[in-house]
C-alpha cells in the first residue's frame, strides 16, 4: 500500500517540480496579473498567462500529456500554431474588424508603417550578429514587427523549436507598449513637434473601402505570395466587413472566429513555454533582440516622420510614426494619449490607427519576404 | 559563427538591403493606388459627362473655330486679291457711292462675306469716307 502511495507521489507534480519550473510559474502569474490588474492587453496575456501555468505543471513524460508529447490534446490544440492556422483565422478577423477609411483618408502615412519595419532588418542584422542561425535570426526579427500573429507564423515556418520565446517576447513587447514606446517618443520628438496637428481626414466613400480591400491583396500578395496566408485572409476578412452582404460572416469572423482563434493561440502558446525548453541562453538573446527590434522599430517610424516633413507642406506630428509598428491598437493608442498629454486638443487616434493598419500589412509582406529569402 | 563575419557569411547585409527596399517599393505602390482610388471612382461616377464633354467637344469648338477662322484672317482674302476682286465691281458705280450699293454689287456677284470684305476695304482706306456717309475708291492702294 505505501509502495503503491509513494509511487503515486513519485509522479505528482510537486515531486517533479525543479526551480525552472517555479520561475515559469512566477512568469505565469506576472502575466496574469499584468492582464488582470494592470490590463495590459488583456485578451493576449491572459490565455498566454494561465497556458504558462498549464504548460509548466510537471508530469510523468510518455504519458501523452505535455504539448510536445505526439497524440496530446495539447499537442493538437498546437497544430494550430506551428501549421499557422491559427495567425491566418486571426487575421482575417482583424481585417473584419479593421476600418481602413483613415488610411484611405491619408494614403500617406502609409509609408509610416513601412518605415517602422526597418526594425525588422536592423534585428536580423543584430540577431545574426550574435550568432542566431539565419532562420532563427529572421524569426527573432520579425518580433520588430510588434505583430503576434505574424511572428508565430513566420517561427513556425522557420524556427518551429523557437515558437514559445519568440511568441512571448513579441506578446510582452505588445503588452508592454505604454512602458517601452513614450521614452522613445519623448527623446526623438520635440515639443514643438508633438504639437503639430493633424487635419480633419477627408470623408472615405463606401466604394473606396470595398476597392481597397482588392487593391490590396492584388498588389501586396503578387509582390510577396508568400504573404498570402496572412494578407489573403486579412483582406478577405475586410471584405466580408465592406462588402455589406454578408454581414454575418463578418460578425463571425470579427467575435466568435477571432476570438477562439486567439484563445487557442494564446494558450497553446503560453503552454509551450515548458520550463526545460524555455529557460535556455537563446531565451533571454531573443527578449532583448526583440526588446531592440521593438525599440528601434519605433525610433525608425519616428524618424522617418520627421524625415517626410522636411519635404511636406502639411507637416504630420511625428508621433505618428510611432504607431506604425503594428501593435493594433496600442500604439495607436499611446501615440493619441502622448498628443493629448501635450495639447488636449489635439486628437491623433484615427491616425495613428492608419499607420497601425499599414503597420500591420507592412509586417505581414515582411514576414513573407523573409520567409521566401529563407525557403 | 559571430560578429560581422557571420553576417557577411549569410548574406546578411543583402537581404536586409534587398528586403527593406521590396517592403518600402509594395507600400509605396499600394500608397499612390489606394491615393488615386477616389479620383477613378470620381471620373467613374461622372463617365457620361466626361464622355459627352468629349463628344461635344468637336462639335461645340469646331464651328466655332471654323467661324473664326473664316471671319478671321486666314480664309479671308486679303487686301490686294478684294481690291482685285472689288474694282471691277466698284467701276460700275458711279462715285461718291454709299456703302449698300457696293454689298448690293457684292451680293448679286456672289462675292463671299461681303460684309467683311467691306469692312476690311474701309479700314484698309481703299474705301475712304467722305463724311457725308458716302465713299470713294482709293486708286493709289
Amino acid at each position: 500500500m505505501f509502495d503503491l502511495l509513494f509511487q503515486f507521489l513519485a509522479n505528482t507534480g510537486y515531486y517533479l517540480a525543479d526551480y525552472r519550473n517555479y520561475i515559469m510559474l512566477v512568469v505565469g502569474c506576472v502575466f496574469l496579473y499584468l492582464g488582470t490588474a494592470k490590463k495590459y492587453e488583456p485578451l493576449l496575456l491572459v490565455p498566454i498567462g494561465f497556458g504558462i501555468l498549464v504548460g509548466n505543471i510537471p508530469f510523468f513524460k510518455g504519458f501523452g500529456i505535455g504539448i510536445y508529447e505526439p497524440n496530446s490534446v495539447l499537442h493538437y490544440l498546437y497544430f494550430g500554431v506551428t501549421t499557422g492556422v491559427y495567425p491566418s483565422i486571426v487575421f482575417m478577423g482583424l481585417g473584419a474588424m479593421t476600418d481602413f477609411s483613415s488610411l484611405l483618408a491619408q494614403p500617406k502615412l502609409m509609408l509610416l508603417g513601412a518605415a517602422a519595419q526597418m526594425g525588422i532588418y536592423f534585428t536580423l542584422l543584430g540577431a545574426l550578429f550574435f550568432g542566431f542561425a539565419p532562420k532563427e535570426a529572421a524569426s527573432i526579427a520579425i518580433i520588430g514587427g510588434a505583430d503576434g500573429p505574424t511572428s508565430i507564423f513566420l517561427t513556425a515556418k522557420l524556427a518551429p523549436h523557437l515558437i514559445g520565446p519568440i511568441a512571448i517576447a513579441a506578446y510582452s513587447y505588445m503588452a508592454l507598449i505604454p512602458v517601452i514606446q513614450p521614452p522613445i517618443m519623448r527623446l526623438l520628438t520635440t515639443k514643438k513637434e508633438r504639437l503639430i496637428k493633424m487635419p480633419p481626414a477627408r470623408a472615405v466613400s463606401k466604394k473606396e473601402l470595398l476597392i481597397f480591400p482588392i487593391a490590396g491583396v492584388l498588389l501586396c500578395c503578387f509582390l510577396a505570395p508568400t504573404a498570402l496566408p496572412l494578407l489573403g485572409m486579412l483582406f478577405l476578412g475586410n471584405f466580408l466587413k465592406e462588402c455589406g452582404v454578408v454581414n454575418r460572416l463578418a460578425n463571425t469572423a470579427q467575435s466568435a472566429i477571432i476570438d477562439t482563434a486567439t484563445i487557442f493561440l494564446g494558450f497553446t502558446v503560453g503552454c509551450s513555454t515548458q520550463a526545460d525548453v524555455f529557460l535556455t541562453p537563446k531565451s533571454l538573446g531573443i527578449f532583448f533582440l526583440g526588446a531592440v527590434a521593438f525599440s528601434i522599430a519605433t525610433a525608425s517610424g519616428l524618424i522617418f516622420a520627421k524625415i517626410m516633413n522636411l519635404f511636406l507642406k502639411d507637416k504630420i506630428n511625428p508621433l505618428l510614426g510611432a504607431a506604425g509598428v503594428s501593435a493594433v491598437p496600442g500604439s495607436a493608442r499611446e501615440v493619441h494619449l502622448m498628443g493629448l498629454k501635450e495639447d488636449p486638443t489635439n486628437f491623433l487616434l484615427m491616425h495613428g490607427m492608419a499607420c497601425n493598419s499599414s503597420g500591420v500589412i507592412g509586417s505581414a509582406i515582411c514576414a513573407g519576404i523573409l520567409w521566401s529569402f529563407f525557403i | 559563427m559571430f560578429g560581422l563575419e557571420n553576417i557577411t557569411n549569410h548574406n546578411g547585409w543583402a537581404i536586409a538591403a534587398v528586403g527593406a527596399s521590396i517592403v518600402f517599393m509594395g507600400l509605396v505602390v499600394l500608397c499612390l493606388v489606394i491615393s488615386q482610388i477616389h479620383r477613378l471612382l470620381n471620373l467613374w461616377e461622372d463617365r457620361e459627362k466626361v464622355i459627352s464633354r468629349f463628344k461635344q467637344k468637336p462639335a461645340a469648338v469646331k464651328p466655332q473655330e471654323t467661324a473664326e477662322m473664316v471671319y478671321g484672317d486666314q480664309r479671308l482674302p486679303s487686301v490686294e486679291q478684294l481690291i482685285e476682286a472689288y474694282k471691277p465691281l466698284i467701276e460700275k458705280l458711279e462715285e461718291p457711292f454709299k456703302l449698300s450699293q457696293v454689298f448690293e454689287i457684292a451680293n448679286e456677284n456672289d462675292m463671299p462675306h461681303p460684309h467683311l470684305s467691306i469692312q476690311r476695304l474701309q479700314e484698309a482706306d481703299v474705301l475712304v469716307a467722305q463724311g457725308d456717309g458716302t465713299f470713294t475708291w482709293n486708286e493709289f492702294k
